[in-house]
């Protein structure tokens, strides 16, 4: 139960294409991240799926069912809405109760629910308070727990971690996680930071304005990415992507630098700033920028000749200073190529 | 052009800087020696002394009118009477038949205004309701239509008693509408209970604008989420009204209904310009009663009149502090959340 199947959704508002045609399968027990760059759709896409919005054009199934017609209630799913939307009148049992009372449920069957899912999520001393009386995390905790009861086919949760600070948003994510993994259920969870998806996803659907970028798992997405796009936006810091042309040598920078990197077609040349390394007869030559010091970590920054910049992060703290021109050296296997089309070269 | 700017300020300001200077020094004085305290009372003389003299003087003046007798004018002129005038005003030979009352157009008008109170404070509120409902939805022209519903509060009561006279008098334009399709016109406003359902009606349509405009905004303060999570939990719409709009609402609400009853008591212009108090004494109100015994009728009676007029103002008062308390109460809610 819980399998998703999107075909080919679109959405307009007025002349505006906000969804340009989604294709997507979300499997049964999934944990799917939605992740891209703000206004991409990704609430717009979640939203259809769970019913609130209707697309222009393309369908949506269920278990095998098509819901593109039906309501928001009849297609089993529960949403966490990013401002968590507690009725702000009702104690914490009321908010869990409110949507099963909806179903006319015997009243013995909604408290064994609200017991169980309030265990589950250790809000049991919070159950005859307001929302307004609760922390964010707890807050979030009802919101989620309000979900639970309702035993949805699959879970829609957008941005719920995005009001809670830093520290916070850590172990939330890790006890979503665990709750994912307990529950069973498929979750569609969407965000605009990396680290959450990264860190949480089954899978992680790149979008960018309207559009599909790349499905695949975490590392998936890290390792190979299929465009200049998801190459930019995975992985922190983003990759170096440096623009260039591929001749019989290697891959030629526009710097005039010459990387050993057989690239045939190739006009950008990516590489991960933790895959660069100091090396005194490395290919590249640049002059130290900045040099962020984490402590286990150093951040450099520094231009090639020809005005590209490079960043590279380096394990402990190396002595650079700025202004001096450093070797950097790399592991051609590390290299990633893209085409003029921005697309992953084939090599 | 922004410097002209700058040297007109300079001109304009330039005087009244040198005064602000000119009244530094006694004012430091002063704060020596009235302490801070003593210069808020200072600061709040000018506006104590308005209230005064337009507000707190007159109530004791009415007062001390309401515990005299007699015709004259002038206070000095007037015989004490002490609690006459109210034992006038409250005595009935048999409670149960208030044409026995000595004073029964007070009675009446009482009856009339309590009955007004709860017909139209009832129906102003479940239309106020409704329009807001509706003006809170994604209509196309939403603007034009809150406009149309708040023109109404804009105009002077005479005016809209006025227009309605003109609609509803028996050569109105109403009536001769209905000639024109070829019905019998109608003496409305000469029927009893039509005219006191025209005098609600009106004052409804006056206000409603008003009120509407409070509970839309109490509407608009109700987050969309809220809405999309009852959906998603397959509310009905009754439901959700009645669970989720109208608690949320309720502190507009309570507003809006002590508003509306404080106004419904207060009820005359408008109804006195479009029925004066008639047919008979159908639409006969407190307001109207007073105003009629202290200075329209031959045997004017300003005693009677003040008397009257604490009365009222004694539920108008309970009303008032309700009404406080309520703000009150929502101020230390809002508080909380
Ligand atoms: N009702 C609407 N009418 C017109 N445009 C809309 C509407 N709703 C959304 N949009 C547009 O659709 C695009 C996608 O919006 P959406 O809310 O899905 O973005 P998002 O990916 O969730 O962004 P964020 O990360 O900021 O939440 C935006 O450009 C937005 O302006
Ligand atoms: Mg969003």
């Amino acid at each position: 139960m819980g399998r998703i199947v999107l075909k080919d959704i679109r959405k307009t508002y007025g002349a505006v294409d906000v969804l340009k045609g989604i294709d997507l399968e979300v499997a049964e027990g999934e944990l799917v991240v939605f992740v891209g760059p703000s206004g991409c759709g990704k609430s717009t896409l979640l939203r259809m799926i769970a019913g609130l919005d209707r697309p222009t054009t393309g369908t949506i199934e269920i278990d095998g069912v098509d819901v593109t017609a039906r309501g928001a209630a009849d297609r089993g799913l529960a949403m966490v809405f990013q401002s968590y939307a507690l009725y702000p009148h009702m104690t914490v049992r009321a908010n869990m109760a409110f949507g099963l009372q909806n179903t006319k449920m015997a009243k013995a069957e909604i408290d064994a629910r609200i017991a169980e899912a309030a265990r589950m999520l250790e809000i049991e001393p919070l159950l005859d308070r307001r929302p307004g009386q609760l922390s964010g995390g707890q807050r979030q905790r009802v919101a989620i727990g309000r979900a639970i009861v309702r035993r949805p086919t699959a879970f829609l949760l957008d941005e719920p971690l995005s009001n809670l600070d830093a520290e916070l948003r850590v172990s939330m994510r890790a006890e979503l996680s665990a709750l994912h993994d307990r529950l069973g259920a498929t979750m569609i969870h969407v965000t605009h930071d990396q680290v959450e998806a990264m860190t949480m996803a089954d899978r992680i659907v790149v979008l960018r304005a309207g559009k599909v970028e790349q499905v695949d798992t975490p590392l998936g997405l890290y390792n190979r990415p299929a465009n200049l796009f998801v190459a930019g936006f995975i992985g922190a810091p983003g990759m170096n992507l440096w623009a260039g042309r591929a001749g019989a040598s290697g891959f030629t920078l526009d710097g005039g630098q010459v990387l050993p990197v057989a690239a045939q077609g190739a006009t950008t040349l990516g590489l991960r700033p933790q895959h660069l390394r100091l090396d005194p007869a490395g290919p590249l030559v640049a002059q130290v920028t900045l040099v962020e010091a984490l402590g286990a970590e150093s951040v450099i920054h520094a231009d090639l000749a020809g005005g590209q910049k490079l960043l590279a992060v380096l394990p402990g703290q190396p002595d650079l200073a700025r202004g001096a021109s450093v070797r950097f050296g790399f592991d051609p296997g590390h290299a990633h190529l893209f085409g003029a089309d921005g697309l992953r070269a084939a090599a | 052009m922004a410097q002209v700017g700058a040297w007109v300020g300079a001109v304009i300001t330039a005087p009244l800087r040198g005064f602000a200077r000119l009244l530094d020094v006694p004012l430091r004085v002063w704060q020596r020696l009235a302490g801070q305290n003593g210069m808020a009372a200072f600061f709040l003389l000018p506006n104590m002394a308005i209230f005064g003299i337009f507000v707190l003087f007159p109530l004791g003046l009415n007062i001390a009118y309401s515990l005299t007798s007699g015709g004259a004018l002038f206070l000095a002129d007037r015989n004490f009477a002490g609690l006459g005038q109210y034992q006038r005003l409250l005595t009935c030979a048999d409670y149960t038949n208030l044409l026995s009352c000595q004073e029964d157009q007070f009675w009446t008008a009482l009856g009339n205004t309590a009955l007004f109170v709860v017909v139209q404070v009832t129906a102003l509120i479940v239309l106020a309701t409704a329009t807001a409902l509706i003006l809170n939805r994604e209509l196309r022209a939403r603007s034009f239509w809150r406009a149309v519903f708040f023109f109404p509060v804009l105009l002077s009561p005479v005016v809209v008693g006025l227009i309605w006279r003109w609609i509803l008098d028996r050569n109105g334009v109403l009536n001769a509408g209905l000639v024109a399709v070829g019905l019998d016109p109608v003496n409305w406003l000469l029927d009893r209970n039509f005219a006191f359902a025209a005098a609600v009606g009106v004052t409804i349509w006056a206000h409603l604008g008003f009120f509407a405009l409070i509970l839309l905004a109490g509407l608009q303060a109700i987050p969309r989420d809220l809405y999309e999570a009852a959906e998603m939990d397959g509310t009905r719409p009754a439901r959700v009204f009645w669970r989720i709009t109208l608690p949320l609402l309720m502190p507009n609400m309570l507003v809006v209904i002590v508003l509306a009853l404080i106004r419904a008591v207060q009820v005359f212009d408008e109804a006195f310009v479009l029925t004066g108090g008639g047919p008979g004494t159908a639409t006969l109100f407190l307001t109207q009663y007073i105003y009629e015994v202290g200075f329209a009728s031959l045997l004017k009676n300003p005693g009677l009149a003040a008397a009257a007029s604490i009365l009222m103002g004694g539920v108008l008062v309970v009303l008032t502090l309700l009404q406080l308390a309520l703000g009150r109460r929502n101020e230390r809610k809002a508080k909380l959340k």
